[in-house]
């Protein structure tokens, strides 16, 4: 006789579970995503912008001073590092603490509270496949159908 | 030297708090915007208040993260700044005093002196923490001993305390939520349950200053958001603003709406307190950082001994964030229970918490030593840089 099925059981073992390392790399990029400054793109960048063109209401005479200003360009050039190379440098600069990186606030000592990914009130539940939370059947189902696994990074 | 004046600029990551000492501070945004409508020209600074539809905001910043990083962006609204259409300045009679972040890099600085001594040709120069002014400011006033700083501003929040009107460095401590964090976490949950404005920074900014509350009772309003309709006190609708005929949009109670209108609306129920809630527990986005309150506690205890009593008397909060209704007496509450039962903790919101440090800039100025502090071209020249970092404690 062949063994009792369960219908459930079944479909539980088909089913993909993120691991730990997919779950970790998704926190990551939300977090990421909230220190973007810009969602979309640049709605211009096709655009040229010419700097020969005169603008009228500037008035005819020529700039009487001796010194020429510098453009903001030679700045970008001059000063031309990213947040990560100055991370990098600070730790050479500035190696014992307090510096920069020891400053950062360390984890809190209450636990963390859980949050329903879909209505934001408090969850009680975790989503077995992806590990986000949720407080109903309603924003389960909700869940499951536009976020759960259809992004998968 | 003898001066009447000198120009205070309060070079945040969001706003430039920017003008002579004897004036009034004015605010500017620090950075470029670019508007759908408006193809042929870029707004710089104030200029935005000339756009006329200000949806889909491309913003381009000079800092990143805290820290200024793109020169281009920043030279460009500081010629605007200094230029007739803003707020100008002759830097040849005049004295500057100009704020950086905390733990600036040593590269950012070298740049600053370079570019205020050989660009800008400044007289003198004092380059200084925005802490620093907020704590002098308050220092004169109070005439305490001991400060505990909080600047909740937008790219995050630092805790710094000060003993005897010097930062105490081991005491320092940032959390990495700040007003940028807010809107964009505001905008991501808004996108996802109601209406895809993703693309609104501008907007969803205006709707969190509009809308957004610290929760006395966080679990408590949970509740009461959950409820129905007629009996939920927090349930409000946003009107969006649509450039014609409203521009900036408003918060109203739920009612009916009016169909010949055609507002667009957002429904924000729970949204009102969790998303300021964020400073009190960046765990709730996945940052795993103690909120305002327990680092606040977590500083003082890193003091020493003798000067925790008079740290806690003196809390001094400023910056964008603060201006949420029920912030400081959330900090407070919080505070209170944490600390031991025998010290009194007092919190204090600074008067105008945006202008707060430049205040304080007009006071330092007023300092018999002030020029002191500053370092002058002459000595630029003689010294060079490494003069600046002996001089300048950032």
């Amino acid at each position: 006789m062949a063994a009792r099925e369960s219908g459930r059981v079944k479909e539980a073992e088909k089913r993909r579970i993120l691991d730990e390392a997919a779950r970790k790399r998704r926190a990551r990029k939300a977090v990421e995503a909230l220190e973007q400054d810009n969602f979309h793109e640049d709605p211009h960048a096709d655009l040229v912008m010419s700097k020969k063109i005169p603008k009228f209401a500037d008035s005819n005479e020529k700039p009487t001073r001796k010194k020429k200003s510098k453009s903001a360009e030679y700045y970008k050039m001059r000063f031309r590092k990213t947040f990560a190379q100055l991370v990098e440098e600070d730790a050479a600069f500035r190696p014992d603490p307090p510096n920069y990186l020891s400053a950062q606030a360390p984890p809190s000592n209450f636990p963390d509270r859980h949050f329903c990914a879909v209505c934001g009130f408090p969850s009680n539940y975790t989503c077995i496949p992806c590990g986000a939370r949720y407080c109903s059947v309603r924003c389960l189902g909700t869940h499951l159908d536009t976020r759960c696994l259809k992004w998968t990074a | 030297m003898s001066e009447t004046s000198c120009y205070i600029l309060d070079n945040g990551a969001y706003t430039v708090k920017v003008g002579l000492s004897s004036a009034e501070p004015k605010i500017v945004p620090n950075c470029i915007m670019k508007a759908k409508s408006e193809r042929r020209r870029p707004f710089i600074g104030s200029q935005i208040d000339e756009c006329r539809d200000a949806s889909g905001l491309f913003y381009i910043l000079p800092f990143q993260k805290g820290f200024l990083i793109n020169w281009d962006t920043q030279k460009t609204v500081w010629d605007y700044i200094f230029s007739k259409e803003c707020c100008p300045v002759n830097f040849n009679e005049t004295a500057l005093i100009i704020t950086e972040p905390l733990y600036n890099f040593a590269s950012i600085q070298e740049a600053m002196t370079e570019i205020f001594f050989e660009e800008y040709e400044c007289q003198s120069l004092l380059r200084i923490n925005a802490t620093d002014l907020a704590e002098y400011h308050y220092r004169k006033k109070q005439n305490n001993q001991c400060t505990v700083v909080v600047d909740s501003g937008y790219s995050y929040t630092y805790i710094v305390p000060y003993i005897k009107g010097k930062k105490y460095r081991e005491g320092i401590r940032r959390i990495d939520v700040g007003g940028k964090v807010l809107t964009n976490h505001l905008k991501e949950i808004l996108s996802y349950r109601q209406l895809n404005v993703m693309d609104e920074t501008y907007v969803i900014n205006q709707v969190k200053e509009d809308s957004c509350f610290v929760s006395q009772n966080f679990m408590g309003d949970m509740e009461i958001a959950k409820k129905k309709v007629s009996e939920n006190t927090i349930v409000k609708d946003y009107v969006l603003p649509d450039y014609t005929t409203i521009r900036r949009g408003y918060l109203r109670d739920v009612v009916k709406p009016d169909e010949d209108l055609e507002q667009q609306t957002l429904r924000l129920t729970n949204e009102r307190f969790s998303i300021p809630e964020l400073l009190f527990h960046p765990s709730d986005v996945g940052i795993p950082q103690m909120g305002i309150p327990e680092a606040i506690i977590h500083s003082i205890n890193s003091c020493p001994e003798e000067n925790k009593e008079n740290l806690l008397e003196n809390i001094l909060l400023y910056g964008g964030n603060t201006l949420f209704p029920g912030f400081r007496d959330r900090v407070y509450n919080e505070v209170r229970s944490m600390a031991l039962d025998h010290f009194d903790v007092n919190v204090t919101l600074a008067e105008n918490p945006i202008t707060y440090p430049w205040e304080g800039g007009k006071l330092i100025f007023r300092d018999p030593e002030f020029y002191s502090f500053c370092m002058t071209k002459e000595e630029y020249e003689e010294e060079g840089k490494t003069l600046a970092f002996e001089r300048f404690d950032i």
